[in-house]
């Protein structure tokens, strides 16, 4: 008889606990609209917050939060918020599965496409957006990114450029070189600036827990250009293997560049020990140290303090080889369980609308995937050409969205980095199939 | 459950020194009793949600954030005192006769309560989504087991792990121990030297990270002179420089030495404590007997403070289980060979979103510390059998 | 069970429970004539290894960013003039918005969940140790256990409870608090992260106090909640310090339970948050990370200096067993 009392007593005191301040709790909820719940989105009401968790820089977003607050939070009831997270990947899925996501920036389209497969979203169709009115603005091809069974979960709100090559514009027009025009001129350069006493290239693959996405990126930009876009298409959907022949002669291209002797600074072995963010750094040595660095579009915010775009460095698109084609990536706004609110529509629409999605490219150095939004949009010179680049490649449907991000997470953040450290360690093209076999029997069935 | 009065050996000791009639309603004011136990409730219920309403307080926007920090701190500190006091005077109100067994469970409730929420229903959860697919759809049997032990990369990640709970629990006692027993020693300077010690365990994970990309850094020629202190005594030695984070197997040492430098001072800081803990008459007597320094530290403090090494290194084994974040940010822990049971979890769980095999291997980690567990036990029931 | 008598000891719960200041005086001067150079070495020595990474960290952060990608930091050793000497990282670092609410955020947090689980933790303890119920040692090992799960683990079920409240089989077991986003949310889950420890360390220490202090005060008529507050807690001082500070430490420098529970949002964050942002996501500025773990580690090494005086030989004179 004892226990039983007691067993009786420490729940119902529990229970008193915790229902005393829930009671409260709940009617707080309901009578006042304050923004408070920010961080984590409360329960599924009118929390009169938005939040947008955001895989991109701090300083990006508090460029874009600017914006919002002038151009949509000043004439909304509710106030929307940009949340720049360093551990993103984690707190996604964190807070998809617990249920406190409202909105998401997600960069990888494989990983939206995942968690819609785990229900955690909420469909764009199902928070009532008309899907036609959409596919005028962004294309079939950028929403079908983030399609599952049928609906569609991704917002593009991003692009950016990866297929640029950065040199250090001074000493380039200085030393008589000429922008190439396509991959045989561009090796031919790089002979050129061997055969004048220097070194090409400067590669970096290290990046921490990540270390081998850049070498990713350089295989995805090759693959385009030599087995063309239908190719790349099945390779993403693993409808070809890994190590299809296509793909092969792609990685063996790419080791033509990366092994050959003298091109690459350091040597090819120690480029996986080279954070990405230094690589490009020898460039702007007194003397450079090397004279092409190939690398996306965020890639100068790691240059020094004091040079200058335009007449230190910058960049041309990687040229084609047999086929045309321009390397992109992007970010698909998802909505959370917790986001499927009029407020969070409304904010969406705001936010995709092409005057909003102009001032943010002006203030964050963001291109926009909504097709109304001109080069002439962008202030600066730099972003009006990564426009324009993209914007003929995808008007040729040569336009690809990153690989590595499209394919399963256990391939596309997992055995593709690794295997890649693997072929630039061992130091000949003569591995690449093996490598690229090894990549193939890790694709989840 | 069954249960009937206590075995009297366990009653013996919990009898209440006031005699039980005098406080009790055995006179039959069977009345008085409930009113008691209905207060019993109320008084607490009262306390928790005028509780509820601070919270509420706290929620509030547009209150100054100096007010709310104080609240916040009174409410969080006064509140758990105010159960604890609440929940005895409910007990003292109870019947004599379930009184001083209903205590014990007034101690350990509160406890037991949280962790069963925060905790244990987190690890049944675990437990099931081990054996189901990568979205926790359909349940799959024992095939994520089977790949935690088949696969290449997690063996590889088991025996690092090994490693880790061999290398850091000995280097970070020992160092911990000698330590704190040399600075007890000292005249001037103890607390200074002791904070020293303890002051990497105030670094935060992101700076501590800093802090060996320091020293572990690797530039190959043309990319700079090197940063990395390792490489810098390296070549001044005249080696060319190396990517130390490379170099397999050493790498692992490199990365369990980050946790030897932030642990160290957690052990130093208990031992020490348990070492102030010895008489002074025990050690002097010692000393009296003849006894030199080397034998008073082996023969009298170790000896002494045993349950607290064993307490101690229990927990850094375990912290060595669970480390991640050092392996994380030290290169692709595959592409080196430095994985560790924990990292794969991480891996597979929120980079990887196989939610199966993640929480496979976190199930490894739960069964991997029965054996620390079950000695731990046997250590306790030492101790109490001759305290 | 049945105690085992020890030889009485001189000290009563009332001398035990005096202050620290009386017990330092007899404190480490016993032995220091012996070995004393040996040992005045030996510290030092491990003191300065255990110094140079945080050196290396410290001049860092005094050194402006281009400096610190090009050259190692031992070098201003020898050359400390060719080295620009700045302030600008600590600048940025406490310039970034809302810093002071981070800080208030901080200790909003911390406070109160370093002394939820010690009084938690310090109550289980003393039943475990001193009390006798059924399933002792099986909650005991259970409690310790747990210790051993991952943090990471544990997040979305929680967070799903605090969304949802819990249900099992269509009885509410746990109530929708929508306990999210609020400090009682992130306070309860700090606790139970820290309880395991908390009551391992504490029911270490509890359990090795000589059981004839506690005989005595059952047999002067003292209730288990008398011992426990009058006798047990004063006692366990530099337990309940060592423990609280380790706790601080934690929550102090935690990043992942505060951007679950509580958000990043600038109302919202703390401290670790604000200065995580400084970073840039592809960690273009970790230098600022220099400055940053600086400044995050001066409150906890203030705790640590200012608790460390009640880790002094005397207090608990007499727990050792017999």
């Amino acid at each position: 008889m004892r226990s039983r009392w007691t067993l009786l007593a420490i729940p119902l005191l529990l229970g008193g606990f915790l229902a005393g301040c829930g009671d409260d709790d709940d009617e707080g909820a309901s009578t006042d609209d304050t923004t408070e719940d920010g961080g984590g989105g409360g329960g599924g009401e009118d929390t009169g917050s938005v939040n947008i968790l955001f895989a991109g820089e701090p300083d990006e977003a508090s460029s874009l939060q600017e914006v919002i607050d002038e151009m949509i939070n000043a004439d909304a009831e509710y106030e929307a918020e940009f949340e720049a997270s360093g551990n993103f990947e984690e707190q996604l899925q964190i807070r998809a599965e617990g249920g406190t996501l409202d909105l998401a920036a997600v960069p990888q389209p494989g990983a939206v496409q995942e968690l819609a497969a785990s229900g955690n979203l909420t469909s764009l169709e199902d928070l009532g957006f008309d899907m036609a009115e959409l596919e005028e603005v962004f294309g079939e091809a950028f929403l079908a990114l983030g399609e599952y069974e049928g609906e569609h979960y991704g917002l593009p709100t991003n692009i950016n450029l990866k297929s640029m090559v950065w040199y250090p514009k001074d000493d380039f027009d200085a030393a008589g070189y000429e922008i190439p025009e396509t991959w045989d001129d561009m090796l031919a350069l790089s002979d050129q600036i061997v055969a004048d006493g220097g070194t090409p290239w400067c590669v970096g693959f290290s990046s921490e827990g990540s270390t081998g996405w850049p070498a990713t990126d350089w295989m995805e930009d090759i693959v385009l250009r030599t087995a063309g876009a239908d190719v790349y298409d099945q390779w993403v959907a693993h409808e070809i293997p890994f190590d299809d022949p296509a793909i092969v002669t792609a990685a063996e291209t790419f080791g033509e560049v990366l092994f050959k002797d003298g091109y690459v600074l350091g040597g090819a072995a120690s480029t996986v020990d080279i954070p990405f963010g230094d690589a490009p750094l020898p460039m702007f040595d007194e003397e450079p140290g090397c004279w092409l660095h190939r690398q996306a579009s965020f890639i100068d915010t790691f240059f020094p303090e004091d040079a200058e775009a335009g007449v230190d460095y910058d960049w041309f698109p990687l040229p084609p080889i047999d086929q045309e084609g321009i390397l992109f990536a992007g970010e698909l706004t998802v909505v959370g369980s917790n986001g499927n609110r009029p407020e969070v529509k409304d904010f969406l629409e705001k936010f995709i609308s092409d005057d909003v999605q102009c001032s943010t490219g002006e203030a964050a150095a963001r291109l926009s995937p909504n097709v109304n939004v001109g080069a002439d949009c962008y202030g600066n010179d730099n972003l009006g050409r990564a426009a324009e680049v993209l914007a003929e490649a995808n008007q040729a449907g040569t336009g690809r969205f990153d690989a590595s991000d499209l394919m399963p997470a256990e391939v596309g953040s997992g055995s593709f980095w690794t295997g890649m450290v693997d072929y630039v360690q061992g130091g000949s093209a003569d591995r690449a199939a093996e490598v690229l076999a090894e990549i193939e029997a890790s694709w989840p069935s | 459950m069954t249960q009937t009065t206590p075995p009297p050996t366990e009653t013996s000791e919990q009898q209440d020194p006031v005699p039980e009639s005098a406080r009790s309603g055995g006179d039959g004011a069977g009345a008085r009793t409930a009113a008691r136990i209905a207060g019993a409730f109320a008084i607490p219920i009262a306390g928790f949600l005028s509780l509820g309403w601070l919270l509420d307080f706290l929620k509030d926007d547009d209150a100054n954030r100096l007010v709310i920090a104080a609240v916040a701190i009174v409410v969080g500190v006064v509140g758990v005192f105010a159960l604890f006091w609440a929940m005895d005077t409910i007990v003292d109100w109870l019947p004599a006769r379930v009184r001083e067994t209903a205590r014990p469970y007034v101690f350990v409730g509160p406890a037991l309560a949280i962790l069963a929420v925060f905790m244990i229903y987190p690890v049944v959860n675990t437990i099931v989504l081990s054996f189901k697919d990568a979205r926790g759809d359909e349940f799959v049997g024992l095939d994520n087991y089977e790949f935690v032990f088949t696969n290449e990369s997690m063996l590889r990640s088991i025996r690092n792990s090994v490693g880790w709970i061999v290398v850091v629990p000995l280097f970070g006692v020992s160092i911990g121990l000698v330590f704190a027993a040399l600075a007890d020693r000292l005249r001037r300077g103890e607390a200074l030297a002791k904070s020293l010690i303890f002051l990497p365990m105030a670094i935060s994970f992101v700076g501590a990270s800093v802090t060996f990309r320091l020293i572990y850094d690797y530039r190959p020629e043309g990319f700079g002179s090197n940063i990395g202190l390792l490489n810098g005594i390296w070549m001044g030695l005249g080696n060319e420089p190396v990517a130390w984070l490379s170099q397999k197997p050493w790498n692992n040492l490199l990365l369990m030495a980050i946790m030897v430098w932030m642990q160290t001072g957690f052990a130093m800081v208990v031992l020490s404590a348990a070492i102030k803990a010895i008489p002074d008459e025990i050690i002097e007597a010692a000393r009296i007997d003849g006894a030199s320094e080397m034998q008073v530290f082996r023969r009298i403090v170790v000896p002494s403070i045993l349950p607290t090494i064993v307490v101690v290194t229990t927990y850094m084994v375990i912290n060595a289980m669970k480390v991640f974040d050092i392996v994380f940010v030290m290169g692709n822990a595959e592409s080196n060979g430095t994985e560790v049971i924990a990292e794969r979890m991480i891996r597979w769980f929120f980079i990887s979103n196989h939610d199966g095999r993640g929480a496979a291997i976190a199930v490894v980690l739960f069964i991997a510390i029965i054996p620390v567990m079950v000695w731990n036990v046997r250590k306790f029931r030492e101790q109490e059998a001759i305290r | 069970m049945t105690a085992v008598p020890l030889p009485p000891t001189d000290l009563t719960p009332a001398e035990t429970a005096t202050g620290p200041s009386r017990a330092k005086k007899t404190s480490g001067t016993v032995g220091v004539e012996q070995g004393g150079w040996f040992v005045r070495i030996a510290v030092l020595v491990t003191v300065l290894i255990w110094l140079i990474p945080a050196v290396g960290v410290l001049v860092t952060s005094f050194r402006g960013a281009d400096d610190v990608r090009q050259t190692g930091w031992w070098t201003v050793l020898w050359d400390p003039f060719g080295t620009d000497w700045t302030f600008e990282n600590y600048r940025t670092a406490l310039d970034s918005g809302g810093f002071a609410n981070a800080f208030l955020n901080s200790l909003a947090v911390t406070i109160p969940a370093t002394i939820m689980p010690i009084a938690v933790a310090a109550f289980a303890a003393y039943a475990f140790s001193w009390m006798q119920f059924r399933g002792r040692h099986l909650m005991f090992v259970l409690v310790v256990g747990l210790m051993v799960v991952p943090l990471q683990m544990a997040l979305i079920p929680i967070l799903r409870l605090f969304v949802d409240g819990g249900e099992i089989a269509g009885v509410r077991v746990f109530p929708d608090l929508d306990l999210n986003g609020s400090f009682l949310g992130i306070w309860l889950a700090h606790t139970a992260f820290g309880l395991p420890l908390a009551t391992y360390l504490l029911r270490n220490y509890i359990g090795s106090l000589p059981s004839s202090i506690i005989e005595s005060a059952r047999i002067d008529g003292a209730d288990n909640f008398t011992i426990f507050w009058r006798l047990i807690v004063p006692l366990s001082v530099p337990a309940l310090a060592a423990f609280g500070i380790f706790q601080f430490l934690w929550v102090w420098n935690d990043l992942l339970v505060a951007y679950v529970f509580l958000g990043g949002t600038s109302d919202t964050r703390v401290v670790t948050i604000a200065l995580a942002n400084l970073v840039g996501a592809r960690g273009q500025n970790w230098q600022l990370l220099t400055s940053a773990a600086f400044i995050t580690m001066v409150l906890p090494l203030v705790v640590f200096f200012s608790l460390q005086r009640y880790f002094v030989r005397g207090l608990t004179a007499g727990s050792v067993k017999g």
